[in-house]
């Protein structure tokens, strides 16, 4: 089942620390071989000082105590740099945890900078070294400080590409303490950010806004509101296009988000045809269902394709997240994507349906016949579905649902009045502003 | 005898005369030279005035009559002078300097004429009375007093060139006098003194007396031509160790300063300057000759709209490849047209350390050539052998383009470098695989032949001994790609990075072409619409946009074959809207009838024709454009049967069938068009199988790489399109419709009807709904009261009306509200799903873009250059609504960005 996997080509798009959670889901989901996953582990920790962590998986990958060389050097090499890093960052980090010093700061950065030099002999370089630091914290694993650190050198910095790369370091620290909402504010202004700064080339930005996709993953799948907002913030042009042009494989959560979701028609429709036009470029069951569904009306592959959705969704880390209730672990994202994605299903069936025979329908929903007729009823009976059962020859009888006249009769004409306002709007515009002036 | 010499003119007067630029460096070189090596000068002079003097009988006649023509010039001038008459002064000594010219060719001797150093002298003496004379002067006319100035500055100009001849006349009138008289006589015509005094002349200085003799005997008038070469070879033979890079220098400034004159021959001139280079002393003579040698090749050429002999575009190919040569051997010397080097520059020899400039222009002689090429091509017959055999000489530039970019690469100059590859890739564009393999074979194989020739060819400069000899660095062979895919990706890949916008237009272009080509329709459509070509092509050069169109034609052509009807409609259309799809694609001119061309419009169009191997096949393109206006036409019509008029997706598909149907009886088919209106005729009545038959008789198939898999597409379209044309023509007629007879009907799987249906009753263009346990379809009757039906009409003029004023609006703000259409569009869409019924969706729309369109197309047509297809592009982000979502927002990559911020930025100066 690994071949819907996406983290080979989700990875790249990370900080390395944030592939050891899609790692540790691999290993727990047993998708690849351990000794594969323990290896990629140790590749991804040389580039980082998490030295002793690497050792250990070292000694469990090959099942011996002894350590190599290099990463012994290394451990020494570490303790030395942090001890001087440290040690350059002591004054600030000083004033900062004296909570009576940090009272006399204010919004004011000059003022500030000014006064930190004045009173506490502590100058740029100080500064600077206190990013350092901080990213070095992050580095070793502790990202609690990583992100307090950062937090302090953002109010204290004035270079503001450095303050950019401090707030990205703050936002990865915060998803891998898993402070969900703090890492959202941080993801939303990381983001305004991204939008409103000129970049020396637009190529850079549109990468800057596929790697805010990609981190956003692990927050819209783990916090309450993630996933409205994870449509909110993919379905906006800019990012749409850059998934379309850079990372097609995102369409997976977005279609997840859209079939979950059930208040985004309108921007549904769009989104269907987006789903149409990439079928070339990038293609997973989940893009198939709705496929299946909404462009090519062909039900029983739908069926098909649910199944193997149910699949994709256990075997994702972000889709599958699992919650411990007692002694089972479900996976609330699977049991709500069935459950809409059935419905979607039913809807478009019954759009189409007059009469439909409830034994071939349950077995389009994968139901069973008595499991089906209750969840019928109970459509019938909230009043989402205008139907009636006929019980008898074992049919659902759709209602005519012609649209009335009248309805439809303004339907055509609401709009107008809403545009004739604009139109006036924008011609009183010009006339206001003039006699301002 | 000092007096004789000088007169005779020595190097410096030579030099003057025909090189006015170079005078003041070459003194120098010359006088140094004259000391070292005065007997060769003498040598010179000497078979210079041989040719004056040894064929005197026939050239007298010339001779005389241009002196003749001076002498009376001269009188006019004496005549002027006494009457002060400084206006026809004027004229006179523009007229007598022309005439100097002449004689100086007809004598082809490098000695100014004593009559016209006298008359200068004359002028000069005349001219400083007047001057002196300042009474006179105010009493002049002012048209004669502008005329005394102007002949003050003139005279002054020219002077200066004769200065030293002047001198020595004044010096020595007498001698000078009695020289003049000599050649009065000669003019007299009186020959009897003649030889002796030739005889005096050339025993007083000719070494080579004998030469004259040999001439003599020759006596070949006709064989002037190359008399001159032999005479030059002899020069240069006599002593081959004496030759120095001044000589060679001195020789090649002189033919070259020949270049362009009348009477100069021009294959003459290119094989004077091929002796040089074989002659030339230091690499870098050798190749500012050889750079002459190409321009004077490039001279070869008859007129702007004949094309360069083809053997001589060969030689031109070979001394590039020379050029090359020498400047891989020599990396130091560098070619640059930006810096005048340096007269000396040259004489640094091969093992001098620095660099070395040499002037010249690589990518622009490729270009040319390049351009000589696709000339050739068009004008020759494409059906003869001859087409072909040029054809073949394709790999022979390709070599040298590629060597061209490498060596620019080398050396840093990108931009030249995607220059060079952009020709490259436009040889390479429009090839089929199949094409390009052929190519490569062709290539592989001719390699073998030509080596034979090169071999030949060096053993040849061999016998001459060059001494410069240039081994054969630069490789003769193209090295291609397997695949032309990986060829145009390399290429295209250096433009994108460093080529100029039009360069990166163009390569752009090729590549959506290359793409379309190989069945890549998304790749293709997606670098059309991220480069946002067809927004600007209307403000590029015409070639670009035949290229655009060619480009566009392709696509849709691709897109056929990939089974996407409507996208390649929307291609197409546009390209037929015309009806001068020739003229769009430069393949052919078409003759229209309102208005007729000057002709100076129809060389234009005729020198940017495509060659023929290059064209694409246009009865295919019609037969797709036709087949997708068919596939969407037949069912639309059937859907709004009651009023035809409301929504045309084709217009000329329309206007075709209308002609047919108005014919009294329809014969078998016989055209493309024939056989669509046949198949349509067919469709329309439901009957797929007949309709596809008649398609399929089409012969155009064949040029179809994947014909079955085509036409298998076809069949499936038609079949489906039959059916939904059936059901919409025929729902009125039944309450319920089972499915099982709809299979046997169209020969169509349950569950392709039930999908095609399903996707028609979503879209509620039928109402109606299934019926699951008995597998029928149920038709509901909507049937609207006169009132409701009346209110519907109401409600779509009304949105009309708000159409145009939001139109009228926004041409009044400025058109700044990019977001409105879209939006507009999107509100008009969503209401029309969730409304329906009305059945017309968004008809305002179309209205608008046709308005659009066809003032567009009026405003071209007045410029006399078509191509509407920057709004077919357009028209299409709207028909094709798969493609408004991109094409229309923000688009991706990166230019979108920048154009939505500048959208963004007129909001905030409106507001």
């Amino acid at each position: 089942m690994a071949t819907y996997d996406l983290t080979p080509r989700i990875g790249p798009n990370l900080d390395r620390h944030l592939v050891f959670p899609l790692l540790e889901f691999l290993q727990e989901r047993q998708l690849y071989p351990d000794e594969q996953i323990l290896k990629a582990k140790i590749e991804l920790l040389n580039k980082t000082n998490m030295v002793d962590y690497a050792m250990d998986i070292h000694k469990s990958l090959y099942r011996t105590d002894d350590v190599p060389q290099d990463m012994v050097d290394r451990r020494v090499e570490v303790v030395a740099r942090l001890k001087a890093l440290e040690d350059a960052a002591a004054p600030l980090v000083a004033f900062l945890q004296n909570p009576n010093a940090v009272q006399e700061l204010r919004a004011d950065k000059q003022y500030n900078l000014q006064m930190l030099n004045d009173r506490y002999q502590i100058g740029p370089d100080q500064i600077e070294a206190l990013y350092q630091y901080a990213k070095f914290q992050f580095e070793c694993g502790n990202y609690s400080g990583a992100a307090d650190y950062l937090y302090q050198y953002r109010a204290l910095c004035t270079n503001s590409e450095r303050s950019l790369s401090a707030l990205w370091g703050k936002l990865a620290a915060e998803i891998l303490m898993q402070n969900w909402d703090i890492a959202l504010e941080e993801l939303n202004r990381l983001k305004e950010i991204i939008d409103s700064k000129s970049f020396s080339s637009p190529l850079n930005q549109v990468q800057s806004r596929i790697w805010l996709m990609h981190w956003s993953l692990f927050i819209f799948f783990n916090h309450d509101n993630g996933r409205t907002q994870i449509i909110d913030l993919f379905n906006q042009d800019k990012y749409l296009n850059a998934i379309q042009t850079s990372a097609p494989h995102l369409l997976r959560y977005l279609a997840t988000a859209f079939i979950v979701n059930k208040r985004r028609r309108p921007q549904f429709k769009e989104f269907i045809k987006v789903i149409q036009q990439d079928q070339c470029s990038y293609k997973d069951p989940i893009t198939e269902f709705l496929a299946c569904v909404y462009v090519n009306y062909e039900f029983d592959g739908a069926q098909k394709k649910m199944k193997e959705c149910e699949e994709v969704i256990l075997n994702d880390p972000f889709l599958g997240k699992r919650v411990e209730e007692g002694n089972f672990s479900t996976v609330p994202l699977k049991d709500e994507f069935l459950e809409n994605a059935r419905l979607f299903i039913f809807e478009t069936y019954c759009r189409i349906h007059q009469r439909i025979d409830m034994g071939v329908l349950f077995e389009k929903l994968n139901l069973n016949y008595e499991e089906g007729e209750r969840w019928i009823v109970n459509l019938i009976r909230n009043s989402k579905l205008d139907a009636k059962i006929d019980s008898e020859t074992g049919t659902v009888i759709m209602e005519p649902n012609q649209p009335n006249v009248y309805e439809q009769l303004i339907d055509h004409t609401k709009a107008l009045q809403g545009r004739t306002y604009k139109i006036v709007g924008q011609l009183l515009e010009p006339a206001q502003a003039q006699p301002a002036r | 005898m000092a007096s004789k010499f000088w007169t005779q003119g020595g190097s410096d007067t030579e030099e003057e005369e025909t090189d006015i630029e170079d005078e003041i460096e070459n003194g120098g070189a010359g006088e140094t030279t004259a000391a070292a090596a005065g007997s060769r000068y003498l040598q010179t002079n000497a078979s210079d005035s041989d040719d004056s003097d040894g064929q005197k009988r026939v050239v007298r006649s010339a001779k005389d009559k241009r002196f003749e023509e001076m002498a009376s010039t001269v009188d006019q001038m004496k005549n002027a002078m006494k009457i002060n008459d400084w206006v026809s002064l004027q004229e006179s000594f523009d007229k007598i300097n022309k005439q100097l010219e002449k004689v100086m060719r007809v004598t082809e001797s490098d000695r100014v004429p004593n009559l016209y150093i006298k008359c200068l002298v004359m002028l000069e003496d005349f001219l400083a009375e007047a001057l002196a004379n300042k009474e006179a002067k105010k009493k002049m006319s002012s048209s004669n007093h502008k005329a005394l100035n102007a002949m003050k500055q003139k005279l002054k100009k020219n002077n200066k060139q004769y200065e030293e001849l002047i001198n020595k006349y004044r010096e020595n009138p007498e001698s000078e006098e009695e020289k003049f008289e000599d050649e009065d006589e000669d003019e007299s015509g009186s020959e009897l003194e003649d030889p002796s005094q030739i005889a005096a002349e050339s025993s007083d200085e000719d070494d080579e007396g004998e030469d004259m003799d040999d001439d003599d005997a020759d006596g070949a008038w006709e064989k002037k031509l190359s008399k001159k070469e032999k005479l030059m070879d002899r020069e240069f033979k006599k002593d081959p160790s004496e030759i120095t890079w001044d000589t060679v220098n001195k020789k090649f400034k002189e033919v070259v300063a020949a270049r362009g004159r009348k009477g100069t021959g021009k294959f003459e001139q290119v094989e004077q300057l091929t002796f040089l280079t074989k002659v030339a002393k230091t690499p870098a003579q050798k190749l500012e000759i050889l750079f002459s040698v190409i321009s004077a090749q490039f001279d070869v050429n008859p007129g702007l709209s004949g094309h360069m002999p083809i053997n001589v575009w060969k030689k031109c190919v070979q001394n590039m490849l020379v050029i090359l040569d020498i400047l891989v051997q020599y990396p130091n010397i560098v070619v640059d047209d930006m810096v005048e080097p340096d007269e000396n520059e040259t004489q640094k020899g091969a093992d001098y350390d620095g660099t070395i400039r040499v002037w010249g222009n690589l990518v622009a002689f490729l270009e040319r050539i390049d351009n000589e090429f696709f000339k050739s091509l068009q004008c020759i017959d494409p059906h003869t052998r001859e087409y072909v055999e040029r054809l073949r000489d394709e790999p022979l530039f390709l070599v040298l383009a590629q060597n061209v970019q490498e060596y620019l690469e080398r050396i840093g100059d990108l931009k030249s470098a995607a220059k060079v590859a952009l020709r490259r890739v436009e040889l390479v564009y429009y090839k089929p695989q199949e094409v390009y393999d052929a190519m490569r074979k062709l290539a592989e194989l001719s390699e073998d032949g030509e080596k034979d020739g090169d071999e030949t060819k060096v053993e040849e400069t061999r016998g001459t001994s060059a001494f410069v000899v240039t081994p054969e660095l630069v490789s003769r062979k193209p090295t291609f790609p397997e695949n032309s895919r990986a060829l145009m990706d390399i290429l295209v890949t250096l433009i994108y990075k460093s080529g100029d916008e039009r360069t990166k237009a163009r390569a752009m272009l090729c590549d959506i072409y290359h793409h379309a080509l190989f069945d890549e329709f998304s790749i293709a459509r997606d670098l059309l619409l991220m480069s946002h070509l067809q927004d600007n092509i209307q403000h590029m050069d015409v070639s670009t946009q035949i290229l655009f169109n060619r480009a566009m034609a392709q696509v849709g052509l691709c897109a056929f074959r990939v089974g996407l009807i409507a996208e390649g409609h929307g291609c197409l259309s546009e390209l037929y809207s015309g009806g001068r799809v020739k003229e769009l694609l430069a393949q052919g001119v078409s003759q229209s009838r309102y208005h007729e061309k000057t002709p100076e419009q129809e060389r234009l169009e005729r020198r940017r024709q495509m060659p023929y191997h290059m064209h694409i096949n246009l009865e295919l393109l019609e037969a797709v454009h036709l087949i997708c206006a068919m596939l969407l036409e037949v069912p639309n019509m059937a859907a709004n049967s009651l009023d035809a008029k409301r929504k045309v997706i084709s217009k000329t598909f329309r206007r075709l069938l209308e002609v047919s149907e108005r014919q009294p009886f329809t014969g078998p088919p016989e055209n493309v068009r024939d056989h669509v209106m046949a198949a349509t005729r067919a469709l329309c009545k439901g009957d797929s199988q007949k309709a596809f038959d008649i398609i399929n008789s089409l012969d155009v198939w064949k040029l179809l790489r994947n014909r079955e898999s085509v036409l298998e597409m076809l069949k499936a379209k038609i079949k489906e399109e039959a059916l939904r044309t059936y059901l919409f023509t025929y729902c009125s007629s039944y309450d319920t419709l089972g499915l099982d007879q709809l299979t046997r009907m169209f020969d169509l799987s349950d569950a392709q009807i039930h999908s095609i249906v399903s996707k028609m009753l979503v879209n509620e263009e039928l109402h109606a709904s299934w019926d699951q346990p008995t597998r029928c379809i149920i038709f509901h009757d909507v049937e609207y009261s006169r009132l409701q039906a009346l209110a519907f009409q109401l409600t779509e003029k009304l949105s009309i009306l708000a159409e145009s004023n939001e139109r009228a609006v926004e041409a009044r703000t400025g058109g700044g509200g990019l977001d409105l259409p879209l939006r507009r569009r999107d509100n008009q869409e969503y209401a029309a799903g969730t409304a329906g019924g009305g059945g017309g969706r968004w008809p305002d729309l179309s209205y608008g873009q046709g308005r659009q369109g066809s003032s567009g197309r009026a405003a071209y047509t007045g410029g006399g250059r078509p191509l509407a297809l920057g709004q077919a592009s357009r028209d299409r982000s709207g028909q094709s609504r798969g493609y408004s979502g991109r094409a229309g927002s923000g688009m991706r990559g990166s230019q979108m960005d920048a154009s939505a911020r500048m959208v963004s930025l007129n909001r905030g100066v409106r507001g």
